[in-house]
Order: structure tokens, then C-alpha cells, then sequence
């Protein structure tokens, strides 16, 4: 290829670009809103994901200990405590700072305690888990083996609730799997369609240009970079329009959280690529190859 | 035929999509260099078939075509453009870009060999001025009329000085004082050395010229010879050698019908 074709066919898709703005406006704005759907499908996951996180690292594991337990067992279950796997970190209670937890639990209805003579409350570890080890399996066998100790009463971490809670995050990411990869094929489907019907509307042009004599390349890359550049235009409307939806939502859910940049730049190249190679599918077919 | 000029363009023992309507069988004709041949026949005859064999736009079942130094059996799809900008090529239906200017058309065709913009320039201000549209250069086709479009697709054809020039009927959508303009200007192009293959169903538009003709009917070379008709086409056609042709012409019906 010769410097100067290069520069005509830079030429040829800048002024393509320029000559069908229309069609290519109107393929964008579908793109961007078939794209504004899976983005917003994503944001929306990744945010209930992020709760999800959030919810399950508030977990915290009571180990309750017998009355009158010394201090020197006490000082033992803490050391043994801190070198079971998964534990992050543990904290004393003592039964006199629950009860004052409590009492500020109950707020107004704190007199409540003044009947009663004796503190009820046990002293007791809480152990804060690493994120990691927060699963059904690693809590439950902790819970058993810790329970057995001596001077063990209770290992509490709200078992039923929280299994319960596991599994239906474990059927949301589910459904939320399918759901995404549907959106996806269908948006992926839509851009090349939407890309091959602009390329349809040019087949007159393509056919001239053999007639001339352009080679497959010179044809093609203005096309290529036409359908890369519909997927970037598009996939940052996309991501405007979300944004716009984002600082609204705000107003009435403070602290949902926007996609992250780097998961953003990710997007527009992907989207760039769908792109391209819907334009070179579409290609195919009129330059025979 | 003149023997003794060098062929331009072959077709040998070509066959295609026999048993179908626009079939060609076992099909013989060569142009020489600045050669002008009138392809003429019926709708439906093969003439825009055979003249697509020719730009390669379509390959024989059987037999070779020989444009240049490109063979058809021996062509790579890669190099198909290297042939088209070797020749040029009409169509009745012009095959402008509507959304370009008369320069732009004319060109695209020196753009896609990679020539320089100074030359380009130069060579399309001395092209259009030939065919007369110097002054509507910046002009769309769609503002001009289908003889001044015809002669912006021809100034395209000939921008990168083929040896050959292939026209499917350049003057059917034409009216008769834009055809005799567009024929003039394939004449005046011939003199300049250009070969000219034109295809045309009319035959009363290529009587009176002198010129070789190549008659197709039904996918065969019926007749192939230099002639002028005087008086009755009817009585005119034909000889010895082509007697059945003769008899099958004099059935023909020349106000044609609408091209493939």
C-alpha cells in the first residue's frame, strides 16, 4: 500500500462519517440505548452486589462464655480464638459493657433493666471474621469446634438467618448471570445488526468503489473504523445517560455507587470492538471473501 | 479481425451458466488495441454476462478470458483490482456516488491507485474538460442531466488511461441527442487509442457507423464483422456465412426491450 492511499482512506472515512451522519446518528442512539439497558442491568448488580458484601462483613461470631468463667481460661479461648483460621479479630466484652450495650439498645425503654437485680448477661468474645471465610460451611464448623471448649457456653452467629441470606444472594447472582447474558446477546445482536443495516444502505458505494478498482482494504477500513467508532460514541451515551439516571437515583438512595472507571474503559472498548467486527461480518458478504 | 494488432481482450471457448437465461455457450471474440466493437443483440442475449466475464466481475464454467495480462483461470480474487484500473467500465445506470461531486466521482477512480493529489488534479481538470463539465466539477449528479451523467462515469473510465473500455449499454437511458453526444465521445476516446467494447441492444443505433459488430443471440456469436447498413436492416444482415443468423434476425425486433 502506497503512503497516499493510506491518506485517501483516511480521507474516504472521515468524509463517509461526515456524509451519513444521519443513518449514523440514528444507529448510534439505538446502540446507546440498547447499551443504556445492560449497563444499567450492570450497575445494578454490581451495587447489590457491593450491599451484599457490606451486609455479610457486619457478621459477627458471640462466643459466650460460662458464668464465673477465671480470667485465665477467659485469656486461654482468646489466644486459642485468634489462631483459628478465617478470625480477624476478636474483642472482649465484658458482661458489664453488654449490659451498658444493651441498655443502649433499648434507649427510652431502658428502665426496663432497673428490675432486674443481677446482671443477666454473660461475658464474651466477638469475633470479627475475614471476608473470605463468611461462608455456611467454615462459620458452622468454627461454631461446633469452638462450642465444644471449656468454659464455652454458646457460639452465636445467627446461623439460620444468615444461611438463609447465602442462599438467596447464591440465586440472585443466578438469575442475575442468565438475565445479564441475555441483555448482553441481545445488545451484542442489536449493534451488528444495527451496523450491517448502515453498511446494506452503502452497498451501492461498496460496488462502485470495486468497479474503480479499490482494493478489500481500502473499502473496509473506513467501514471498520466507522462501526468501532458507532460502538464508542454509543457505549459513552450509554454511559452519560446512566449517569444522569445515577445522581437521581441519589436523591432518593444515597450512597448507590456509579460503575468504576476502569470498568467503564473496558465497556467502550468492548463495545469499540463489537463495532468493528459487526462491520467486518457485514462486510464479508459484499467483498466476497 | 486484425491479425496483426496485438489482442487487448480475449474470450475463448467460453461457457457460462448453461441452461440458464443468461447463458453464454462456447463464446470466441477478441479485441484488438484501439479496436472499437459493437456487441450488439436482443435483451437477454448475454451481453452484459459476457461483457462481466470481461471485467472479471464473474469467471467462465469453461474456456478462459484474457484482458491484459490477466487470465481468468489463472486470476487471484487479490488482484481483480489491479485489472479495474487498468480499464474502465459504463453502465446505463451511470453508477455515480450521488453524494459526491462530479470531482469526487472522477477521482475516486485515481484515489484508489494511491496517485498523488497534484497529478490527480491535473489529469481530471484536462479529463472533465474533454468531456465538457469543467464548469460543473463542483456539481452533484443528481443536478445533472443523464447525458452529462454518462459522460462523468465515462471521464471516470478513462481517468487512468486504459487500454480498454467496457460500456453495457451506456446509451439506454439516453435521449437521442444525449446518445449521440455519449457515442461521439466513445469514438473521440477510441482515437485517442482507447479500445472500446460497447454493448447495446439498439441496432439501429449502430447501423450507419461502419464499425465492427459482434452480434449475440441466445448465448452464441451469430454473426462477427465490419459492416455498414444501407437501407433495411433486414436486407442487410446475414450473407453466406451467416445465413441462419440472417434468417433468425430478420425475426429480430429492434425496438429491443428493457436490458438485463
Amino acid at each position: 500500500m502506497k503512503p497516499g492511499e493510506l491518506r485517501y482512506i483516511w480521507h474516504e472515512s472521515t468524509g463517509m462519517l461526515w456524509r451519513r451522519k444521519v443513518p449514523n446518528l440514528i444507529s448510534v442512539i439505538i446502540m446507546a440505548l440498547s447499551l443504556l439497558i445492560l449497563i444499567t442491568f450492570l450497575a445494578v448488580t454490581l451495587n447489590i452486589a457491593s450491599l451484599i458484601e457490606k451486609t455479610s462483613e457486619e457478621l459477627r461470631v458471640y462466643v459466650y462464655l460460662d458464668d464465673g468463667v477465671s480470667g485465665e481460661l477467659s485469656r486461654d479461648i482468646q489466644i486459642r480464638l485468634m489462631s483459628e483460621q478465617g478470625v480477624d479479630e476478636v474483642a472482649y466484652i465484658s458482661k458489664e459493657e453488654a449490659l451498658e450495650d444493651f441498655r443502649e439498645t433499648l434507649g427510652e425503654n431502658s428502665e426496663l433493666l432497673n428490675a432486674v437485680e443481677q446482671n443477666p448477661l454473660p461475658d464474651s468474645y466477638r469475633i470479627r471474621m475475614k471476608q473470605e471465610y463468611i461462608r455456611s460451611g467454615v462459620l458452622e464448623a468454627m461454631a461446633g469446634r469452638v462450642g465444644q471448649w471449656e468454659g464455652v457456653e454458646e457460639v452465636v452467629y445467627g446461623r439460620k438467618w444468615f444461611e438463609r441470606g447465602e442462599k438467596l444472594v447464591r440465586s440472585f447472582y443466578m438469575i442475575d448471570l442468565v438475565l445479564g447474558l441475555i441483555v448482553f446477546l441481545s445488545v451484542v445482536f442489536v449493534i451488528s445488526n444495527t451496523v450491517r443495516l448502515t453498511i446494506l444502505g452503502s452497498s451501492r458505494t461498496i460496488e462502485i468503489l470495486k468497479l474503480v478498482g479499490a482494493t478489500n482494504t481500502y473499502i473496509q477500513i473506513p467501514f471498520i473504523l466507522e462501526g468501532a467508532l458507532q460502538g464508542v460514541v454509543s457505549s459513552l451515551l450509554a454511559i452519560g445517560m446512566l449517569a444522569i439516571i445515577h445522581r437521581f437515583t441519589l436523591q432518593y438512595l444515597p450512597g448507590v455507587a456509579f460503575i468504576r472507571v476502569d470498568a467503564i474503559a473496558v465497556f467502550v472498548v468492548l463495545c469499540a470492538v463489537i463495532g468493528a467486527l459487526g462491520s467486518m461480518a457485514a462486510l464479508r458478504r459484499f467483498l466476497k471473501m | 479481425m486484425n491479425q496483426e494488432k496485438r489482442i487487448i481482450a480475449g474470450v475463448y471457448h467460453v461457457s457460462r451458466g448453461l441452461g440458464k437465461h443468461f447463458s453464454l455457450e462456447d463464446i470466441n471474440l477478441q479485441v484488438a488495441n484501439g479496436e472499437f466493437v459493437f456487441l450488439v443483440g436482443p435483451s437477454g442475449a448475454g451481453k452484459s454476462t459476457l461483457l462481466k466475464l470481461m471485467y472479471m466481475d464473474d469467471f467462465p464454467d469453461k474456456g478462459q478470458v484474457v484482458v491484459g495480462q490477466f487470465v481468468s483461470t489463472r486470476m487471484k480474487r487479490k488482484s481483480i483490482p489491479d485489472l479495474r484500473r487498468k480499464i474502465g467500465i459504463i453502465f446505463q445506470d451511470f453508477r455515480l456516488l450521488e453524494d459526491r461531486t462530479v470531482f469526487e466521482n472522477v477521482a475516486l477512480a485515481m484515489k484508489v491507485t494511491g496517485a498523488g493529489m497534484p497529478e490527480i488534479k491535473k489529469q481530471i481538470t484536462d479529463i472533465l474538460t474533454r468531456v465538457g463539465l469543467y464548469h460543473k466539477r463542483y456539481d452533484y449528479p443528481p443536478a445533472l442531466s443523464g447525458g452529462e451523467q454518462q459522460r462523468v462515469a465515462i471521464a471516470r473510465a478513462v481517468a487512468n488511461r486504459p487500454a480498454i473500455l467496457f460500456a453495457d449499454e451506456p446509451t439506454g437511458n439516453l435521449d437521442p441527442v444525449a446518445t449521440k453526444n455519449i457515442l461521439e465521445l466513445l469514438f473521440k476516446i477510441n482515437a485517442g487509442g482507447t479500445a472500446v467494447l460497447m454493448a447495446t441492444h439498439d441496432i439501429e443505433l449502430v447501423r450507419s457507423f461502419g464499425q465492427r459488430i459482434i452480434y449475440l443471440e441466445e448465448g452464441r456469436v451469430a454473426l462477427d464483422k465490419e459492416m455498414i447498413f444501407v437501407g433495411d436492416i433486414r436486407d442487410r444482415i446475414g450473407g453466406s456465412s451467416v445465413s441462419e443468423s440472417a434468417s433468425r434476425l430478420s425475426e429480430y425486433d429492434i425496438t429491443g426491450g428493457e436490458e438485463e
